[in-house]
């Protein structure tokens, strides 16, 4: 049924433009702390309570929530949803994600500590700035990523250690996505920040366009820097990319006449497009063959859909405790995903609710029974699911190796927040 | 004395960053003239009333606000959104002789009418937003002085490589040049305050913050797309070292309003970063697609940070000596924000208390009045016009490597239009 529905979901790079139409809106992701330290970009969250945070894995943005916790959070300004720490209600293994990230830690904390002197180098400023942005500690999923396939095709090139370029490339994508974030910041309803403050609430608007226009122009020079032209028109790309589904996004609030590519190619440009470019970058850097290049680049694509149909889902289906705010909140704002399209295939009486902009009470709620009752959530998850399978196949052309096993475990840990 | 002021101020390369870090370049006002009858592209608000507007831009690079008032002009304006300080038309009050600018710009004005026409289909192209957006920002009409200048030294320069045509690199490198500088123009119409924004909209006015920060994200990337696939790793390099210093410079000024303790040295990385080092890597990366030895390069380079130095002292002296009504806008807004252009660094170093006065941040009435006056006593001005002059010269001096052309010519003529501003 879902490759009847979404005809163009296709792993072949031929079509990528097609299914890169996916446009996932969602607002949610979902991350558990249990008691490991996670790299939290949210808002409010350096209080000590645990958090139950959201994310959006798109350009993200963490919603938080509180709950009881026994370790400090980092206060991170931007919204984050690098990690896709599991966001279940109940405690799933969280050491799984852990584990898997255990592989890369020691990369992971060199890049932590050249983040923070890039950018706080330059002006004090943005020091006080990258304190919050780039804290020490937690997980970061995209330049993880990175590392893994760096790590995982430098053994099929017989190479021992990453390169600096590998390194580079891991902190430009960081750069990037946080620059994002920031920016995002300034372009969202401020009544949606609670607790810590971000650059925005700190600084005001002025420094957050600053900041985002800083970290942006750094990670262009840093990327020019690299020398490679192939990934530099990459990264140019997704930069390209970003703005692109921010845009779309923007102009097709409540349009019940979105059809599942759009979706798709909105969740391409706003979270898959960043994760594809990252993966095959490094495989890229790694100097392995071009058809490997792509396979990982196809791993990082479906991966990152994969990651927003979840957050879309997530969006119906945790309760407002859990989220910590009204549930559904990307329908509340018009931003129709997944689970919408799908139920709006089936019921018309849903269009008409969603058309009215939910200015009637109690219309949002019944909106989002409708989506449950239609289906469309079952739906969304199927779609998940195959994606998920896709991103699986694409790893099938490396070596067996605990980088393999921990770019899988990516794949089935985003799923299991769903089950 | 200019040198003693600033010592670094050298136009060799090797003394390259210590000068390129000093020029920071706040002012508000470039000044543009009345239009006497000849169309210009204006991007300040509020110009399609059919009134003739003067129109102020501040040549700076992340936020050139153009402020407008209103006089008569026969052409209609062409409402533009994001305020531009590309052209740098005269802005004195009485007419100066228009066609100076006209018939400077006049040897690559086809070039520059494609120019035109590209931009508005290599920006908003996939979103009517967008679109409606680049409408604005990009409506044919007027001159364009980056761009300008990115042909002018193209075309001096293929003379010497012996090349007829301007490469397809060439033109693409102006559109990247004009989008870089226009989508900092939206950023900057962000993160200005609102009211300096008057009759046009802006499209944060038009769309709101949100699409402004989006537009101008937008259009940063293209431009970065467009440079990654001209595949020139030097001038990718190039330019992306100017995205980077328009950030600091925004950064920089942000971070020392109102410091009296700023040096001149400061003044000129600031300027650098803001305006020069955008027009330094244009005409740096015009000759390297002529494919001109790198010695000429280096000139080209030097020809535009100079150029783009003296474009800022000059504004910097406007906005001390356009009256109000010249200017359209209260005057020395620059000071009245706190950024401390050349004018009153000079001064400070006269005046102990016009440092009170900066210090307490006119909080009192008639203190900005007084702060202006003891500027223009102490010989501020004086100053400050002396420093662009001297980098004037510094400018013609760099285009001496180049063959005697009508595009030499206007290169020149570029830099001593500019200095007629003041005169």
């Amino acid at each position: 049924m879902v490759s009847l529905t979404c005809r163009n979901f296709d792993v072949g790079r031929s079509r990528l433009d097609l299914v890169t139409t996916c446009g996932c809106n969602s607002n949610r992701c979902g991350m558990s702390l249990n008691g490991f330290p996670v790299r939290n970009y949210a808002r409010g969250i350096a209080t000590g309570t645990r958090k139950l945070i959201w994310g959006r894995p798109d350009i993200a943005r963490f919603r938080v929530s509180s709950v009881q916790r026994d370790r400090p959070v980092l206060n991170v300004v931007a919204q984050e949803s690098a990690s896709t720490l599991d966001v279940s209600s109940k405690p799933r293994g969280p050491v799984s994600v852990s584990n898997l990230l255990e592989v890369v830690a020691d990369d992971l904390q060199t890049l932590n500590k050249n983040l923070k002197s890039i950018v706080g180098a330059e002006n004090p400023v943005l020091v006080s700035a990258a304190e919050q942005i780039f804290g020490a500690g937690g997980k970061r999923l995209r330049p993880a990523l990175v590392f893994l396939v760096s790590r995982a095709t430098t053994e099929i090139a017989g190479i021992k250690e990453l390169t600096p370029q590998h390194r580079r490339l891991a902190e430009i994508i960081e750069m990037i996505h946080t620059a994002s974030l920031i920016h995002d910041d300034v372009l969202d309803d401020s009544n949606i920040r609670r607790g810590k403050e971000t650059i925005h609430q700190l600084y005001g608007t002025r420094v957050a366009v600053l900041a985002g226009d800083f970290m942006f122009a750094q990670s262009s020079w840093y990327l020019a820097n690299l020398e490679n032209i192939e990934v530099i028109k990459l990264i140019s790309q997704v930069i390209k990319d970003f703005a692109s589904g921010e845009i779309k996004q923007a102009s097709s609030l409540y349009d019940c006449d979105v059809e599942l590519e759009e979706y798709l190619i909105k969740s391409y440009y706003k979270t898959a497009s960043l994760i594809a470019a990252s993966t095959k970058g490094a495989a890229i850097f790694s100097g392995v063959d071009s058809s490997i290049c792509e396979k990982m680049f196809e791993y990082g694509r479906n991966l990152g859909l994969s990651f927003q149909v979840v957050d879309d889902i997530l969006d119906f289906t945790q309760s407002s405790e859990q989220l910590g705010k009204p549930a559904a909140s990307d329908l509340a704002k018009g931003n129709l995903t997944a689970p919408v399209i799908f139920a709006l295939e089936n019921e018309p009486k849903l269009r008409e609710i969603i058309e009215s902009e939910f200015v009637e009470d109690g219309s949002l709620i019944g909106a989002i029974e409708l989506v449950n009752k239609s289906g469309g959530i079952e739906r969304a998850q199927a779609l998940a699911k195959e994606i998920a399978d896709q991103a699986i196949q694409c790893l099938q052309c490396l070596p067996t190796s605990d980088f393999k096993s921990a770019l899988e475990g990516m794949v089935k840990y985003n799923l299991e927040r769903i089950d | 004395m200019v040198f003693l002021a600033c010592r670094n101020f050298d136009p060799s390369p090797s003394r390259l960053d210590l000068v390129a870090s000093r020029c920071r370049w706040s002012s508000n006002r470039c000044g543009m003239s009345s239009v006497n009858r000849f169309s210009f592209r204006n991007y300040g608000t509020g110009v399609d009333t059919g009134a003739c507007k003067l129109a102020w831009i501040r040549p700076g690079i992340a936020g050139a606000g153009c402020r407008v008032s209103s006089f008569q002009t026969p052409q209609s304006r062409l409402s533009v959104v994001a305020q531009d300080s590309a052209s740098t038309l005269d802005v004195s009050p009485k007419p100066r002789s228009p066609v100076s600018v006209s018939n400077l710009l006049q040897v690559v004005s086809d070039d520059l009418r494609t120019l035109n026409q590209n931009l508005k289909s290599i920006t908003g192209a996939d979103n009517p937003v967008l679109v409606s957006a680049a409408e604005q920002i990009f409506n044919a009409g007027g001159k364009r002085l980056r761009p300008a200048l990115v042909f002018l030294v193209s075309r001096a320069t293929t003379e010497i490589a012996g090349i007829k045509e301007l490469t397809l690199q060439h033109q693409r490198l102006a559109e990247i040049i004009e989008m870089i500088h226009t989508a900092s123009l939206i950023h900057d119409d962000v993160i200005d305050d609102s009211n300096i924004r008057r009759g046009k909209d802006t499209i944060h006015q038009l769309y709101g913050t949100r699409v402004a920060v989006l537009t101008g994200d937008f259009m940063f990337a293209q431009s970065s797309w467009h440079l990654a696939n001209l595949e020139n790793i030097e001038v990718i390099k190039l330019i992306s070292q100017v995205i980077k210093d328009f950030a600091s410079g925004e950064i920089k000024q942000a971070s020392s309003l109102f410091d009296c303790d700023v040096k001149l040295e400061e003044y000129l990385i600031k300027s650098y970063y803001k305006t020069a080092s955008l027009i330094a890597a244009s005409t740096k990366a015009a000759a390297i697609f002529s494919g001109v030895d790198g010695s000429i390069c280096e000139k080209m380079f030097e020809y535009g940070r100079n150029l783009g130095l003296s474009f800022q002292v000059v504004d910097d002296i406007l906005d001390f000596t356009e009256s109000e009504e010249q200017l359209g806008k209260p005057a020395v807004s620059d000071l009245e924000k706190g950024n401390l252009t050349a004018p009153v660094i000079f001064a400070l170093e006269k005046e102990p208390k016009l440092r009170e006065i900066i210090e307490s941040e006119f909080v009192e009435d008639g203190s900005l009045d007084e702060a202006i006056e003891l500027v223009n006593k102490c010989g501020g001005i004086d100053r400050a016009r002396d420093l662009a002059k001297e980098t004037a010269k510094l400018a013609i001096q760099s285009l001496q490597c180049l063959p005697v052309s009508k595009f030499r010519s206007a290169l020149e003529g570029i830099v001593n239009y500019n200095l007629e501003r003041i005169d």
